[in-house]
């Protein structure tokens, strides 16, 4: 595998296309970058500008019009296509297209037949309910019918009173959608349908599907994640072990990452917690070897209080916290572990070259999502200037942004106000914790709105969520 | 409040055209039609419905979907750049450049935004009517609907998120409707334009006179 060989269209933006391009230097590949009009200040953009005299940038309308995607990627002579996270990422029809086009290109991902699989959040129930994996009780198909739903609604209701449960809660969520869109809590069973019109109208906007979930909502919960990565082929397919991600905002979105999933050396659990993160990482590698899984891919878990787990859905992609996995994982013969380039030399074909056995796990990572909302207003996106982001630099932490360090940055407002990754490494949870704290005092962040206030980040959150890390 | 009609009619007139620059909407390989060059006439879209598109300015294919780009208004040729004909252009690339000349409700309008009480929206976001409102609207046109102080009016949605947005301002009739669905406002650009009571025979007379004194050059 070479630059010459390969080039990598990333179809995606910021935070992401930086790793990726990150990644792609590592491997000695060559790379292309797209960008619209309210990207033109991003990092990504500039990365691939001043990459060298060959052109790597270029302009698109949309990172969502999969024919302009594609007609970029034969202008600029692309083999092969990284949808990163979001847009494209989870779409096997695209997949499929990328593969099976005139002009055929390599998707960096799993093959379509297992994004189609295990890309949707019905499907994966249905296949996890028939390997005997336990999943959130609730619907296993979308609800589009008012009264049909309210009647779903009211059994998962009983269900939960007759299980002990004072004050039952449902949860709604719009069946097209993800990373903690469109999702809300019933608390008392007559307002319903009033939440289930809501998220269908939000759902018919957004994603132009007005299917509906129901679940139980599991209180007090982990969320715990198995990392994967398989072979191309039905080959090898081994784990990057767990992470928790439980510190979420109050919509439910990752504010927090932590790996491992659980630290029984340091925190006493009500359960057996080493027990508890073998068997769902064995459930998940089950599953993964049943779909014939073949590229990197992430399970994810709640468990209830009394250390019982249950299977949300199955992410079909590299995510924004695969870097905090690997900031905890070492590759025998390897320096570093980089989740994506792995990602990347087995989506081209390449053998993983070792086994489970090559790959240990030391100390604990701890993954910031730095990012411009305002916590005391229910995490409302703050858009304005950043005038300096300026991380420390220290041996253990690592820092990735689109956000330039040289001259200010308007947020834009079509995309969400993520600014950056800090990835925290320390021998134990102790020494994470205190390198945390460390990083967000010296972390500088300024910048002011259209009408002169001071920026709101969630930076002073992850500070006091930092005392909260893997206790349940 | 009163404002001055004839000053505002004088003042368009001295410039009553705009220049507006057709760009590619997409990445793509760009084509143009023979026979097109500067000082040619073109059409803007036509029809009950604007269902006729206006005259074919270029072609952008990508993925062997060809499309069309047309002119989105009747104006004179200022500009063609024939010399991308063949090649592939990013989306935002000038393509053909032309001035259009207002049409009579456009002038109207324009007196009308200065005259109606606008309620602008207050962040760079994509806005909805509440979906009550929008049926309403949808089926009767916007005077159809009244509004008044704190009315629960809009959705906001930005990155995802939605937000209710409660109308604030005289009451009166939605006159104007600024915003579409398919884009971002930017803050601070008006959303709607509310007519109070007071202000029907003012707004009555803008449309009286624009209608009688605007010559329209097509």
């Amino acid at each position: 595998m070479s630059g010459k060989q390969h080039r990598i269209l990333i179809a995606n933006r910021g935070e992401i296309a930086v790793r990726i391009i990150r990644a792609c230097r590592a491997l000695d590949l060559d790379f292309v970058c797209v960008y619209t009009v309210e990207d033109a200040e991003s990092g990504h953009a500039h990365a691939a500008a001043e990459a060298g005299p060959e052109k790597r940038l270029y302009r698109v309308s949309s990172y969502h019009d999969a024919n302009e995607l594609l007609a970029v990627a034969d202008a600029a002579g692309a083999t092969a296509v990284h949808p990163g996270y979001g847009f494209f990422a989870e779409d096997y029809r695209f997949a499929r297209r990328v593969r099976q086009r005139g002009r055929s290109l390599d998707f960096i991902g799993p093959s379509w037949e297992v994004i189609r699989a295990l890309g949707d959040k019905i499907n994966t129930k249905r296949l996890a309910r028939s390997l005997g994996v336990p999943t959130v009780p609730g619907s296993d198909k979308p609800i589009y019918d008012e009264m049909e739903a309210e009647k779903f609604a009211r059994t998962i209701y009983e269900f939960q009173l007759q299980q002990g449960i004072e004050r039952p809660v449902i949860l709604v969520k719009a069946s097209a959608g993800g990373g903690g869109m469109g999702i809300e809590e019933v608390h008392d069973i007559d307002l319903f349908r009033s939440v289930f019109r809501r998220i269908r109208n939000y759902a018919s906007r957004q994603f132009k599907d007005e299917g509906v979930l129901i679940e139980q909502r599991i209180r007090d919960f982990n969320h715990l994640e198995v990392q994967i990565l398989a072979e191309r082929g039905a080959g090898r397919i081994v784990h990057f072990g767990t992470r928790n991600c439980s510190i979420q905002s109050t919509g439910l979105q990752k504010r927090l990452e932590v790996a491992p999933g659980f630290d029984p050396s340091a925190v006493r659990y009500r359960f057996d917690a080493a027990a508890l993160l073998a068997k769902v990482t064995e459930h998940s590698l089950a599953m993964a070897r049943e779909v014939r899984y073949d590229n990197i891919g992430t399970w994810e878990w709640i468990v209830s209080r009394d250390g019982a787990p249950f299977l949300m859905e199955v992410n079909t992609r590299i995510q924004v916290e695969n870097g905090v996995s690997a900031a905890v994982s070492r590759i025998r013969g390897k320096d570093g572990t980089d989740l994506i380039a792995e990602q990347i030399r087995t989506a081209l074909g390449e053998e993983l070259g070792y086994d489970q056995d090559d790959i240990g796990f030391e100390g604990v990572g701890i993954e910031y999502r730095i990012i411009a909302e305002d916590p005391d207003r229910n995490f409302t996106p703050w858009v304005g200037r950043i005038e300096t982001f300026r991380p420390p630099e220290r041996d253990w932490l690592s820092v990735y942004t689109h956000v330039p360090s040289d001259r200010p940055y308007d947020i834009p407002t079509e995309f969400d106000p993520n600014l950056a990754l800090a990835i925290i490494r320390g021998r134990d949870l102790e020494e994470a914790e205190a390198r945390g704290r460390e990083f967000l005092d010296a972390l500088v962040l300024e910048g002011t709105s259209p009408s002169g206030d001071k920026i709101r980040s969630n930076v002073a959150f992850l500070r006091s969520m930092t005392e909260h890390i893997l206790m349940f | 409040m009163m404002f001055n009609i004839s000053a505002m009619l004088e003042e368009i007139k001295a410039s009553p055209y705009e220049e507006i620059a057709v760009r590619a909407p997409h990445s793509g390989f760009a084509t143009f039609p023979d026979g097109l060059a500067p000082g040619a006439a073109v059409s803007g879209p036509a029809g009950e419905f604007r269902e006729k598109p206006g005259t074919l300015l270029a072609c952008i294919e990508r993925e062997r979907n060809p499309r069309a780009v047309t002119c989105p208004e009747r104006g004179e040729i200022v500009a063609v750049h024939r010399e991308l004909h063949g090649s592939f252009v990013e989306a935002g690339t000038e393509l053909v450049r032309f001035r259009h000349f207002l049409s009579r409700g456009e002038v109207e309008a324009r007196i009308l935004k200065k005259a109606l009480h606008l309620f602008l929206a207050p962040e760079r976001a994509r806005y909805y009517f509440i979906p009550a409102q929008d049926i309403k609207i949808k089926t009767a046109g916007p005077r159809s609907v009244s509004v008044r102080e704190g009315d629960e009016l809009f959705i906001m949605s930005r990155m995802k998120r939605e937000t209710p947005l409660r109308y604030s301002g005289p009451e009166g009739i939605l006159y104007a409707v600024y915003f579409s669905h398919a884009a971002d406002v930017d803050a601070r650009d008006p959303l709607i334009g509310v007519c109070p009571p007071d202000l029907v025979e003012q707004v009555e007379e803008v449309v009286v006179r624009v209608r009688t004194e605007w010559k329209e050059k097509f």
